[in-house]
């Protein structure tokens, strides 16, 4: 039916109090999903959304019985946070906030690997499951049930693929964002490999972008590993060498994580590569993907 | 952020890394000067953020003042890959017996800082990963951040380097990652790193690039960083907090995510050229998206602009408020081509439609951009 979230995922949003936090907590109950609190420390007694808010993880765990939890925190105080979390055994994290120092989120992510924990982000729009609820700031109204899975490096893009999916009558089975920092807490072939063993599954999409080499390391896992076919889009060919695009790992470096690069290694792995977002509308047809 | 190399090699020296006289001019006069004090042959290298400034001519030598004073003149009054030379580093010229690499950067994919030597300095270190793998040597360094004289001392024995070096290289190292770790850097690098013919080690260049979200608990001795940024345009963007970035077009572009705004300049790149980059990041308000429309109208020349919004964390109908102040507080006659979706986008919509915004409903951007292209091939 879905990866990383289901029908006994429950949430609490860790910044709840915050102008974002709230207006995120709305948006998640009102797709249905089950929030179950909140954490921000020093509001503990006080509600928002009708949802208690607990000042440490700890208490919110014992009192609500959550599993998961979604990151509305400021920056400087998300590696803090990311411990607590995770000491206190929730094991789904989803890190929305961007601008977090690289040094702290290699500390974070070795935690989170040595504790066995599923970590999304930084800078991720989170998971949205279709009809059934969502971790993260995804806009409910571009995403429809169905059987494609969807990664994205960028949030805005992952709504962009859904939204054509969607209007050409196809539905997504799991849109999860990966995150588009240098570092990310979990790589792009974990969540490739969650999609391969998931039965609700059919096909998936990867919308990359210039940077880094997540794209390339996942080839190798597409071509020995993967039945369902793959199709893969790279933003970013006009963008200028060097230049920092918006996200912290969005940067070409001399000859390295461009755009055609990306594509050719991913063509090799057997990967059907899309010039344009549009082109996904035909790939899920031939596939014959819903 | 990416220092100038004369600001990284004060910052090696300061460290303990061994560097060449020096000094900084931005006339030929003061070039003349310096080089009259740390004497002929010199060095002169164009102070430009670009990679590959070497081979697109930014660094020359002077044997005479003669020489120098043309390269100079010749440099200052040059462009490196579209960005002016405003400052020279001169400095002494080393004899070298060898050339190495030595970096340390961050491995996205591991997760891990790792240092990398090689053998084949002063060349771009991917390529000779790829054609020498055999000249190349790296250590891992786990989320610990703990690193030991010991591995500098092992990747020298893999790289077949004299160990007579064994000393100054193991002090090059560590004094290194002392600034990696200090300045909480990204890529931290010298290439090459000059073996003289005594067997001492010398930087002969110096990269840093600081991590951005670091900026506020690390040190830097440093004028402040908006201060640094060369084009205006790009200075106001990071003034108001969004990302811009100036291209060669005339079609104007503001998104509310990166991949979004990458995706859309590959769009209209198909037919048109887009004038910029602008992602606002996720803190739109009325205010912002007006400050948003007055940078990008800054530009001249501009046929048209572009705005992709997706209402997810940001509130896109108080944005088109901003768009549409702008537009009638400023009697915009361009087209103004709007795709909005998400949370509120029907309000966003209607808003928009009221300040004559041409508005897209569907998710496709190529669908916008198409309308888009019409409108200016129309001349409207």
């Amino acid at each position: 039916m879905s990866i990383l979230m289901n029908d006994s995922t429950r949430v609490i949003v860790q910044g709840i109090t915050g102008r974002i936090g709230s207006a995120q907590t709305h948006w998640m109950l009102e797709y249905g999903t089950k929030v179950v609190g909140g954490v921000t420390p020093g509001k503990g007694g006080s509600t928002v959304e009708g949802l208690p808010v607990f000042n440490s993880v700890d208490e919110a765990v014992k009192e609500t019985g959550a599993n998961a939890s979604v990151f509305f925190v400021p920056a400087a105080f998300v590696l803090d946070a990311f411990m607590e979390t995770i000491d206190a055994g929730i094991d789904l994290l989803v890190i929305v906030p961007e601008h977090i120092p690289v040094r702290d989120v290699i500390k974070m992510r070795s935690y989170a690997l040595e504790k066995g924990v599923f970590a999304l982000g930084p800078t991720t729009p989170g998971i949205l499951v279709p009809g059934m609820g969502k971790m993260g700031i995804m806009p409910a109204s571009m995403f429809a049930p169905g059987r494609v899975g969807v990664i994205s490096r960028s949030g805005t893009l992952s709504y962009e693929f859904a939204g054509i999916l969607s209007e050409n009558n196809v539905g997504q089975s799991t849109v999860v964002g990966m995150g588009a920092d240098p570092v990310v807490l979990r790589n792009l072939t974990d969540i490739l490999e969650l999609f391969e063993n998931d039965g609700e599954t059919d096909g998936v999409i990867i919308v990359g972008e210039v940077g880094g080499e997540q794209e390339e390391k996942a080839a190798g896992f597409i071509s020995r590993r993967m039945n369902k076919p793959v199709a893969v889009y790279i933003a970013g060919k006009y963008s200028p060498q060097g230049k920092k695009m918006g996200h912290a790992g969005a940067i070409v470096r001399g000859t390295s994580g461009t755009v055609e690069g990306k594509q050719e290694t991913l063509k090799e792995a057997g990967a059907t590569i899309l010039n344009t977002p549009i082109d996904v509308a035909e790939w899920a047809k031939k596939n014959k993907l819903k | 952020m990416r220092l100038h190399e004369y600001e990284a090699l004060d910052i090696f020296e300061k460290n303990g890394i061994p560097v060449p006289r020096r000094g900084i001019a931005s006339t030929t006069h003061e070039a003349l000067h310096i080089a009259g004090e740390i004497g002929y042959p010199v060095m002169v290298k164009a102070q430009v953020l670009v990679g590959g400034r070497g081979l697109a001519g930014g660094i020359k030598s002077a044997s005479t003042p003669e020489e120098l004073k043309d390269a100079a003149e010749q440099l200052l009054s040059s462009d490196i890959k579209g960005l002016p030379v405003l400052k020279l580093l001169i400095c002494e010229k080393v004899e070298v017996s060898q050339e190495l690499y030595l970096g340390i950067t961050i491995d996205g994919y591991s997760g891990e800082p790792v240092v990398v030597a090689s053998t084949q300095g002063g060349v771009l270190i991917e390529e000779t990963a790829r054609k020498f793998p055999e000249k190349i040597a790296s250590a891992h360094i786990d989320s610990t951040f703990r690193f030991y004289p010991y591995q500098a001392r092992s990747m020298l024995r893999m790289l077949g380097i004299d160990q007579k070096l064994i000393t100054n290289w193991t002090d090059v190292v560590m004094q290194l990652y002392d600034i990696m770790m200090q300045y909480e850097g990204l890529i931290c690098e010298i290439n090459p790193l000059v073996v003289l013919p005594n067997g001492g080690l010398i930087a002969v260049d110096a990269v840093l690039e600081v991590d951005d979200s670091a900026l506020s608990r690390i040190r830097l001795p440093l004028p402040d960083r908006i201060d640094r940024i060369e084009n205006p345009i790009e200075r106001r963007g990071r003034e108001i907090g969004v990302t811009y970035v100036e291209l060669d077009g005339d079609i104007g572009l503001i998104s509310s995510g990166a991949g979004l705004g990458m995706s859309s300049m590959d769009i209209i790149g198909e037919k048109m050229k887009p004038a910029n980059f602008l992602e606002t990041g996720g803190g739109i308000t009325a205010d912002l998206l007006y400050k948003c429309m007055d940078l990008i109208m800054m530009k001249p020349g501009l046929r048209a602009v572009f705005i992709n919004v997706y209402g997810g964390i940001n509130p896109i109908h108080e944005g088109a408020k901003g768009v549409v102040r702008y537009i009638q507080e400023h009697n915009v006659k361009l087209p103004v081509v709007a795709k909005a979706l998400g949370n509120r986008q029907e309000e966003t919509w209607e808003i928009f439609k009221s300040g004559g915004v041409h508005v897209v409903t569907e998710a496709a951007t190529e669908k916008a951009i198409d309308y888009l292209y019409e409108l200016v091939e129309r001349g409207q």
